[in-house]
């Protein structure tokens, strides 16, 4: 019997570690699975807060390791993996990056959590030259964000 | 094996993390051309990490991250030298990985 409790104890143990996010903070694949699946930016963006106005201050993105043809558009080598960088000092609840340069909008989501620092880094892939969109949602309800151009010598998608 | 590779460090309050995930990270469209299966995709869809129990970040992803997708984030709080932060991720197909690293 004791056996018996162990083992169903340590399985449900084990159930509870193969989802440790979705009990504790939003997964948005599952919440809203139709950003994930918009073609055009401001569907996703639309799909992801309803609404696609946004004020353009208080976020700050940089492509990292990139040349500035000018001062706008920044030139990735290899768009295998662009690094981006970005960070907010808004007190911000979500955070969702977007690009309009691949099939699908969504690059990611974050739920931001209460010892979140939101300064962020990833490497993204883009297949053609494009934009990228970084959205703050702060606690405030309104949508903050930062956009810039990229040109990509090489896709990323064909890898 | 697939896993996640978690380096920490703590400076002036704030822990800054900067974890690799071992993942192929395939797109629908480099899936078709391999396989002619759209389906075949697989990337990862979600990443989380927790410190002594608490959950300090969580991201929702999709597959433009580049492969093996190195992401980089800060937290603070009541965090101190030698605490371990956990880090798993799950792919589209249900797959789960795990990594963790002493915060230095």
């Amino acid at each position: 019997m004791q056996r018996r409790q162990f083992l169903s104890l340590t399985l449900g143990a084990l159930a509870l570690s193969v989802v440790p996010a979705s009990v504790r903070a939003e997964d948005f694949r599952k919440s809203k699975p139709t950003v994930w699946s918009a073609h055009k930016m401001d569907d996703a963006i639309q799909a992801m807060f309803g609404t696609t106005t946004t004020i353009e201050k208080g976020v700050k993105l940089k492509a990292a390791n990139v040349s500035f043809d000018s001062a706008t558009v920044a030139t990735a080598a290899n768009g295998g993996a662009i690094p981006l960088e970005f960070s907010t000092k808004i007190d911000a609840k979500t955070i969702a990056v977007f690009q309009d340069a691949n099939p699908e909008a969504a690059v990611c989501a974050y739920s931001v959590t209460k010892y979140s620092v939101n300064e962020y880094s990833i490497k993204i892939k883009m297949g053609n030259p494009g934009t990228v969109k970084v959205i703050v949602e702060g606690t405030d309800g309104k949508l903050y964000s930062a956009t810039q151009k990229l040109n990509v010598a090489k896709g990323g998608c064909e890898g | 094996m697939a896993g996640i590779k978690v380096k920490a460090k703590l400076k002036s309050g704030v822990v800054k993390v900067k974890a690799m995930a071992k993942h192929n990270m395939t797109t629908y469209n480099q899936a078709e051309k391999k396989t002619g299966n759209k389906d075949d995709a697989n990337f990862i869809t979600h990443i989380s990490a927790t410190c002594n129990g608490e959950n300090v970040f969580d991201m929702s992803t999709s597959q433009f991250l580049s492969k093996n997708p190195i992401v980089k984030f800060k937290f603070k709080g009541d965090f101190k030298k030698g605490d371990k932060v956990l880090m798993s991720f799950e792919d589209r197909k249900g797959k789960t990985g795990k990594g963790k690293g002493k915060i230095k």
